[in-house]
């Protein structure tokens, strides 16, 4: 990847980065334009910032933290957030582009994973991301990382192909 | 190949939504705009203390007091010579002013000068995460104090330098 200080198009870095990192700030709020809120102001601070897209661990802490911030400014957006994070049923917008029904219950599944779970599993499936960033982003050990993702596939795997 | 292979290519083929184009035009926006970080917001500081000019003042003001009492201790001493040659128990200052009630002592304030030798435009400033911006302007002046003693005829000036710093809002239509 670029160094984004040397990069002269933002749009095709972003292009590349938007829809993961897009999916990775719907976790923490239910609408998309909440989500791209987040993601322009974690952009727009790691762009100015001349941070090497390389770094992508602190790309995604920058939008987790932002999330954060955000839900503790706004005491009703908290309460609203976290049922959203305790509830995922109630998500109110598709966070994947569904093609049919076996996809749609597979992200039914995903919704229903706990949040550090499939926090992990955001990072590491839909951005690619390795077990050392996603540590880095969630500020957590690479095994607990690692661990969290088996607990995820594995809870998928029994919800989704039950034996 | 883990366990997990099969749900994990099911689940790579999930698409995550794409971004809107009004995202990308507001991140263009926001990259043109000139960036204002925290660190560059100069606080309102229309109550800022000055110490410059506030040191420059004090100084001023203890000169004027030492000076003062230079004068005071002064002259007792002369109206003392002048009581005892005088045989007469008349007690009347023999230095008076043009008033008669001002001691030759005192200083009473002559005028006040500031004068403006520069302005400096700042530019825009959103102090305090405000919508309004404020233009900064930055005067400054050499301001001098005089004083006047009527008796005597001495007289007593302090000039020092002093900056002023002035926001004013902006509005636009």
């Amino acid at each position: 990847m670029e160094n984004v200080a040397t990069h002269e198009d933002w749009r095709s870095c972003f292009s590349e980065l938007a829809p993961g990192l897009l999916l990775f700030a719907r976790q923490w709020v239910r609408s998309h334009a909440d989500a791209e809120d987040i993601v322009q102001e974690a952009f727009v601070k790691f762009w100015r910032r001349n941070h090497k897209i390389d770094n992508r661990g602190l790309l995604y802490a920058t939008v987790r933290s932002i999330a954060l911030d955000r839900i503790r400014r706004d005491s009703r957006r908290t309460r609203r957030e976290a049922e959203a994070v305790s509830e995922s049923e109630q998500v109110v917008e598709p966070q994947f582009e569904l093609v049919d029904e076996t996809q749609f219950a597979l992200a039914a599944a995903v919704q229903r994973l706990p949040h550090e779970q499939r926090e992990v599993l955001v990072m590491k499936i839909w951005n690619e991301l390795t077990f050392a960033e996603i540590a880095y982003a969630m500020g957590i050990s690479q095994y607990t990382a690692a661990s969290r993702y088996r607990y995820a596939l594995a809870a998928l795997k029994r919800m989704f192909q039950p034996q | 190949m883990n366990d997990f292979s099969e749900i994990e290519n099911e689940l790579k083929k999930l698409r995550p939504a794409q971004a809107s184009r009004e995202l990308f035009v507001r991140i263009e926006q926001v990259l043109v705009a000139p960036e204002i970080s925290e660190h560059k917001i100069i606080r309102p500081n229309r109550f800022r203390v000055n110490w410059v000019a506030i040191g420059f003042g004090l100084a001023a003001a203890a000169l004027f007091i030492v000076l003062a009492q230079i004068s005071t201790d002064r002259t007792p001493k002369q109206g003392d010579s002048i009581a005892q040659i005088s045989s007469a128990p008349e007690t009347r200052p023999v230095l008076t002013g043009p008033e008669g009630s001002i001691s030759s002592s005192e200083f009473v304030p002559a005028g006040a000068t500031q004068v403006v030798y520069n302005t400096r435009d700042e530019g825009l400033q959103f102090p305090g995460g405000s919508e309004q911006p404020l233009r900064r302007l930055r005067y400054q002046t050499h301001q001098t104090w005089q004083w006047r003693n009527p008796v005597t005829g001495a007289s007593l000036r302090v000039s020092y330098p002093s900056e002023e710093i002035v926001l004013i809002p902006i509005s636009g239509q």
